[in-house]
């Protein structure tokens, strides 16, 4: 087993971030790393609405949030070489509406790692951490045969062509 | 016109189109709907902009994800008697393989309406619909009518 600094995890993460295209569309970044915690942001984007009456983001948007938080968190996991953990099943449930106007934040967090699985969990909140809007739970697969930094120098060959 | 207001008209191929266009999130995903006969079927056109794994290329999961979501609101609105807006309490996900970027399609199931919560189910293919690339469980909150 072998530990990575948050200097570390976020050179992945600023790595990654530019290869996933949905996600860097919509703003998601990097908002921490403590310990083996991981927070990203989505800023406030009107695009994401899902109820015009009120102003509040889609929940649709919070599962692409707090999928690819637990995800990246799996990425990056002390416990693995960085590789591509698809995503297994995810469950969320949403605890309050987003207010309008606000970023969300998600944090995530691996609570459990075998030979091929990670169990992760994480949630969502605007203004404080203590009244979370969404809370997620879920598991990846590990897959070492599918190397990030291939996937990493594939995406980066792409771009440059 | 609000959402809430349109949700009253039968819901039809032109029906649906105007709901979506009052989600500005159903609209930035590009969602589509068609009716044939009872069933109603959901499409998210495949879109560059939706890639999550750019080698295979992939739609992002959680896009797939949220598309079902989406289907399974309108879903349930469509066969609702009396059609209010519903509350997401949960969804659970399964991925069964990766979305190419191709166009995917969603189909629901209403599987119980209670008086306060309706579950659905909610299955998403692209290819051939017996090769699902996930299915999907939703709980809805259904709030009082107050008219």
């Amino acid at each position: 087993m072998h530990t990575r600094s948050a200097a570390e995890k976020a050179r992945i993460i600023d790595r990654l971030s530019h290869s996933v295209v949905h996600t860097h569309l919509q703003g998601i970044c990097l908002e921490s790393i403590n310990g083996d915690e991981l927070t990203m942001k989505l800023p406030y984007r009107k695009e994401l609405v899902g109820n015009l009456e009120t102003g509040a983001t889609h929940g649709g948007a919070l599962t692409v949030l707090l999928d690819h938080t637990l995800g990246t968190a799996c990425i990056c996991c002390d416990q693995i070489e960085a590789a591509i953990t698809p995503t297994l099943d995810l469950r969320i449930d949403h605890l309050s509406v987003a207010p309008a106007d606000k970023d969300i934040f998600a944090v995530a967090r691996i609570y459990k790692v075998t030979r091929r699985i990670l169990f992760a969990e994480g949630f969502a909140y605007c203004e404080s951490r203590d009244r979370p809007i969404a809370k997620a739970t879920g598991s990846w697969v590990l897959m070492p045969e599918l190397r990030l930094s291939e996937l990493l120098l594939s995406t980066e060959a792409s771009v440059q062509q | 016109m609000t959402l809430s207001d349109l949700i009253h008209y039968e819901p039809n191929a032109r029906t649906l189109e105007r709901w979506l266009k009052k989600v500005p999130y159903a609209t930035y995903l590009g969602i589509k709907a068609e009716v044939h006969g009872n069933e109603i079927l959901f499409i998210l056109p495949a879109d560059k902009k939706l890639i999550g794994n750019p080698t295979l290329p992939a739609i992002h999961g959680g896009v797939v994800g949220a598309f079902m979501e989406q289907a399974a609101a309108f879903h349930l609105i469509a066969k609702m008697d009396k059609p209010v807006l519903p509350k997401i309490i949960n969804f659970s996900l399964d991925y069964l393989r990766p979305a190419r970027l191709r166009d995917t399609y969603a189909e629901c199931t209403l599987t119980r309406q209670g008086r306060f919560i309706a579950n659905l189910s909610i299955t998403a293919w692209q290819e051939k619909s017996d090769e699902p690339n996930a299915i999907a469980r939703a709980h809805f909150l259904i709030p009082e009518r107050d008219r």
